[in-house]
C-alpha cells in the first residue's frame, strides 16, 4: 500500500491565541503571513471593502468595545492613543456611557468606553425582558421592531411587577 | 387605547413628566417602568424631555398590541391606537 505523502505547502494563518484583556476575556488576533492590505477603497478595512449598497450605520456597527473604569483610565487610552499612529479619531458622551475611537492597523474599529454611571438593576431586567422577547419574535415569521416592543410590552405586563416586589421584599 | 412603557432610570425621567404633562395622558407605574396611557394618541416632544438623541432612541421600552408608533424621530415619539 503507497504511502501517503505531505501535501500540506506551509503555514497559511498563525492565530495568536490568546490575548489576556482583564477580568477573564481573551481576544485572538489573526496574521496572514505576506498579505498586503488590499481594500483602497476607503469603505470598509484594510482587507475587506464594502460596497455602495451597505449603509454606513452597518459599517460602524462592526466593532470592538472595551470597557475601562472612570474618566481618568480612558483619558490615559486616549494620551496612549494619541501618541501612536492610531490617534483617537472621536471622543463622544452618548449620555450614559464616554467614548473613544480609532481603528487598529487592519482597520477595524475600536472603541474604549466608561459608563457615566453604574448599571440599574432595573436595566438588567429590561435587558433580560429585550432577549426574551426577540427569542419569541424571531421565530414568527417577519420580525419587527413593532413585533419585539409588542411582545416586550406583554413581558414587562407579566413579570415587571413581581420583579419589584422580590426586590423589595414584603 | 394607546399604552407606552418607558424604563424608570434617571435619563428617562424627562419623558415620563413631559407626556404626563398632556391632561388626556396618564403615567403610572409597573414594576420599574412607567406606563403612559392614554385613550388617543400619546405624543411626546423630544427637545423638552431633555433627552439627547441616544437615550431617546432607546427611551422606548415596550409599545401594547392594541397601539403602534407612528413617529419616532429627533422632533417627537408619537404612539396611536393600532
Amino acid at each position: 500500500m503507497a504511502k501517503l505523502d505531505h501535501r500540506v505547502k506551509g503555514v497559511d494563518h498563525a492565530a495568536f491565541p490568546i490575548f489576556d484583556i482583564g477580568n477573564d476575556d481573551r481576544i485572538a488576533f489573526f496574521y496572514y503571513f505576506g498579505t498586503e492590505p488590499l481594500n483602497q477603497t476607503g469603505r470598509g478595512d484594510a482587507y475587506a471593502a464594502f460596497g455602495p449598497e451597505v449603509p454606513t450605520y452597518f459599517i460602524r456597527s462592526r466593532h470592538l468595545a472595551i470597557h475601562v473604569d472612570g474618566y481618568e483610565d480612558l483619558m490615559e487610552y486616549r494620551r496612549r492613543l494619541d501618541d501612536s499612529q492610531w490617534p483617537v479619531e472621536m471622543q463622544i458622551q452618548h449620555e450614559t456611557i464616554e467614548s473613544i475611537y480609532t481603528h487598529d492597523p487592519n482597520g477595524y474599529m475600536v472603541e474604549i468606553t466608561r459608563a457615566m454611571r453604574p448599571v440599574t438593576p432595573q436595566e438588567d431586567l429590561d435587558a433580560n425582558l429585550t432577549i426574551d422577547a426577540l427569542l419569541d419574535v424571531v421565530t414568527e415569521p417577519d420580525p419587527s421592531l413593532a413585533k419585539l416592543l409588542a411582545r416586550k410590552a406583554e413581558l414587562i405586563v407579566e413579570r415587571a411587577a413581581q420583579w419589584e416586589l422580590e426586590r423589595t421584599g414584603p | 387605547m394607546t399604552t407606552l412603557y418607558v424604563l424608570d432610570v434617571p435619563e428617562n425621567t424627562g419623558v415620563a413628566k413631559v407626556a404626563a404633562e398632556d391632561p388626556a395622558v396618564s403615567v403610572g407605574r409597573i414594576g420599574p417602568y412607567f406606563e403612559i396611557t392614554a385613550s388617543g394618541a400619546i405624543t411626546i416632544d423630544r427637545r423638552a424631555t431633555g433627552c439627547r438623541h441616544a437615550v431617546w432612541y432607546s427611551a422606548v421600552a415596550g409599545v401594547a398590541r392594541d397601539s403602534r408608533i407612528t413617529q419616532h424621530d429627533k422632533n417627537a415619539l408619537r404612539v396611536e391606537p393600532a
